[in-house]
């Protein structure tokens, strides 16, 4: 198996004892993906440690303090049941992660094998695959997981599914066109001659060398899955009110904001913001590193 | 103009399996799972004759297939079936909100289409400079801004804080009478009407949530332009026109030239992408146009309306990528001699 061209990383001496070297190398040639991997650890360590971040119960109501102003026993105000704002928004990481996690697999394990097949076949199986892709990504997204979820039953699990399936069509055609531009290499001619079965050429053969692009592709997705999701949730679709999810609670907060209690809506906006920005800028830098041409330096 | 008219007869013609397979779906929508389609259609408040009415339309005591060419054959004829919840035609309802969404969002997107490219182009033309830098950080916060918090926060700012905004609720002040219906669309009525205070109203409302539209539109934008301007640069054609010593206006026009197709058909897509956006925009602003229209079905599960909704984004898209094409044809000859 050859690799096509190597991927542009930082020419530094590898090895165990190099290895911090190697990040520092890798986090200086893209400082806009660094700060953006730093972003997403931040809010990941919220996730992991919410519990013990958390100053209260997310869901539990003080009915004495009931949209308290910021900075009072609460850091950032409660909300209009009462409950804490600061709290309830470290909570909101977990379902960012436990919605943008599975999207994400679901889009890997469904798209790339179809993007692998079509590619590989080429002809009807492609020229069909291609134009039912096509076909979903003409939808505006949100209106077809909306009418989707709808239809099917509101849950959390059909929210992602649906999400995931969106991001079939986006993972098969990038695999797809990095297959075909493979296909001619000698690799993949002589597997075939070699007698390996189909399955073993696209998954042992190809699937290492054209993964390349979905990858850098991935936070790109991330960003686009915790930003549907809490589009959903702001609706009330599959997750409902006293839920900790941003998007749910921006919603909460939405009729304050025209009477002055900002904090509801904005505080878990913000954080919602943060992390689709810092899903982009690693999902930059991300594309800097893997893709030479869009090296600073070749420009 | 022989080869236009091929190409929007091409286009019409390949159009087609997609609108079916839009229709596939809308009829698969209400018979997912365990739904019972005449349930979902007529809806929780309809009578046993209502019920009976709607089986018979769709032959749903036939087998699926017979079910299926019958309701294909009812929308083109243009009866998308009865809202239960206002209980008239599904296809009137859409068309009368349709304007007010074709206001928003082709107003926002002309704002930000403009201002999107051009920032664009400006970036990759100082690359790495001070514009550069600017430019992709707020490409990049504009991205990071979900519709949903970019509306609210907009009305924070400009009608609480500032108080420079109308109210975020419709599309014309209560007080003012609407004008006479031309287009639908409220701006365009009263200039037609010469209603001066209608159009002032009209046009305060206009302006949040087109700002929205707008930088939901240009963040994106702004980054492709930007990458596919760069491309253009680095090509060898650019090169050589700088190396042989043309002015630099004209080694813009040509850059601007080359990139245009890719720009277009990347905007193309996200244009259809603002429709999908306009349901939550329009709900925050209480707007009433019909992407809301489509949301609150979906959320009350009217799915006659639900039907009907999907099938007029289609269609939009689908007309967005016809004139896209045609755009393309003017910019690029080559495309028209591809195509046939």
């Amino acid at each position: 198996m050859n690799s096509p061209s190597a991927p542009a990383l930082p020419d530094v001496p590898s090895g165990m004892g190099q290895l911090w070297r190697r990040i520092s190398a890798i986090a200086r040639s893209t400082p806009t993906g660094s700060i953006g991997l730093v972003i997403i650890a931040l809010f990941a360590l919220l996730a992991l440690f919410a519990p013990w971040l958390a100053p209260f119960d997310p869901v539990k109501p003080f009915p004495t303090s009931v949209l308290a102003r910021p900075g009072t026993q609460f850091l950032v105000g409660t909300d209009g049941n009462g409950m804490d704002v600061f709290s309830r928004t470290i909570y909101g990481a977990r379902y960012a992660f436990g919605i943008a996690v599975p999207v994400l697999l679901f889009g890997l394990v469904v798209g790339v094998p179809i993007g692998l097949y079509a590619g590989y076949r080429g002809g009807w199986v492609d020229e069909i695959t291609l134009r039912v892709m096509d076909a979903i990504r003409v939808f505006p997204s949100i209106i077809l997981a909306l009418a989707i979820v709808s239809a099917t039953g509101q849950s959390l699990a059909n929210v992602v599914l649906v999400i995931g399936m969106l991001d079939v069509p986006v993972f098969a055609r990038l695999v797809r066109a990095e297959v075909l531009a493979m296909r001619a290499g000698g690799f993949v001619e002589a597997a075939v001659n070699a007698g390996n079965p189909t399955w073993r050429i696209l998954f042992v053969h190809l699937l290492p060398n054209c993964i390349r692009g979905a990858m850098a592709q991935m936070p790109i997705r991330m960003a686009w899955a915790v930003r549907v999701s809490a589009t959903l949730a702001f609706i009330g679709v599959g997750i409902q009110a006293p839920t900790p999810e941003w998007g749910a609670m921006i919603r909460q907060g939405a009729d304050y904001m025209i009477s002055g209690e900002w904090w509801v809506s904005i505080v878990p906006g913000v954080a919602l913001v943060t992390l689709i920005i810092g899903f982009s800028m690693f999902g930059d830098g991300l594309e800097e590193l893997l893709d030479p041409r869009r090296q600073k330096g070749s420009r | 103009m022989t080869s236009t008219f091929f190409l929007v007869l091409r286009r019409a013609v390949l159009s087609l399996p997609i609108l079916l397979g839009v229709l596939l779906f809308t009829f698969m929508l209400v018979r997912v799972g365990n739904n019972d389609p005449v349930g979902m259609l007529a809806g929780p408040t309809a009578s046993a004759k209502e019920i009976d009415a709607i089986r018979a339309a769709y032959k749903l005591d036939q087998p699926v297939l017979v079910q299926f060419v019958e309701y294909v054959k009812l929308v083109f004829k243009g009866d998308l079936g009865m809202s239960w919840l206002s209980g008239k035609p599904v296809l009137g309802e859409l068309l009368m909100r349709l304007p007010a969404t074709l206001e928003l969002v082709l107003l926002g997107s002309l704002v930000g289409g403009l201002v999107g490219v051009w920032a664009g182009m400006q970036s990759a033309l100082n690359a790495n400079r001070r514009f550069d830098h600017w430019s992709r950080f707020l490409s990049l916060l504009g991205f990071g801004m979900p519709t949903i918090f970019l509306g609210l926060a907009l009305i924070f700012v400009f009608f609480f804080l500032l108080q420079w905004a109308p109210p975020p609720m419709g599309r014309i002040d209560l007080m003012i009478n609407s004008p006479k219906l031309v287009t639908g669309s409220y701006l365009i009525d009263s200039l037609i009407a010469g209603d001066r205070a209608a159009a002032l109203s009209a046009a305060g409302r206009l302006v949040l949530p087109c700002l929205v539209v707008a930088i939901v539109f240009a963040a994106p934008l702004i980054k492709q332009t930007r990458a596919i301007a760069l491309d253009v640069m680095a090509s060898d054609y650019v090169r050589y026109a700088r190396a042989a010593g043309l002015p630099k206006p004209m080694v813009r026009r040509m850059i601007w030239r080359n990139a245009s197709v890719p720009v277009l058909t990347y905007g193309a897509t996200e244009l259809t992408a603002l429709f999908g956006a306009a349901s939550v925009l329009e709900l925050i602003f209480s707007w009433g146009g019909v992407s809301q229209f489509g949301l609150t079905a979906i959320l009350k599960g009217d799915f006659a309306v639900v039907q009907g909704y999907v099938l007029l984004m289609s269609v939009i898209a689908i007309v967005i990528f016809a004139i896209t094409d045609l755009l393309i044809l003017k910019l690029e000859p080559r495309a028209a001699a591809g195509a046939r």
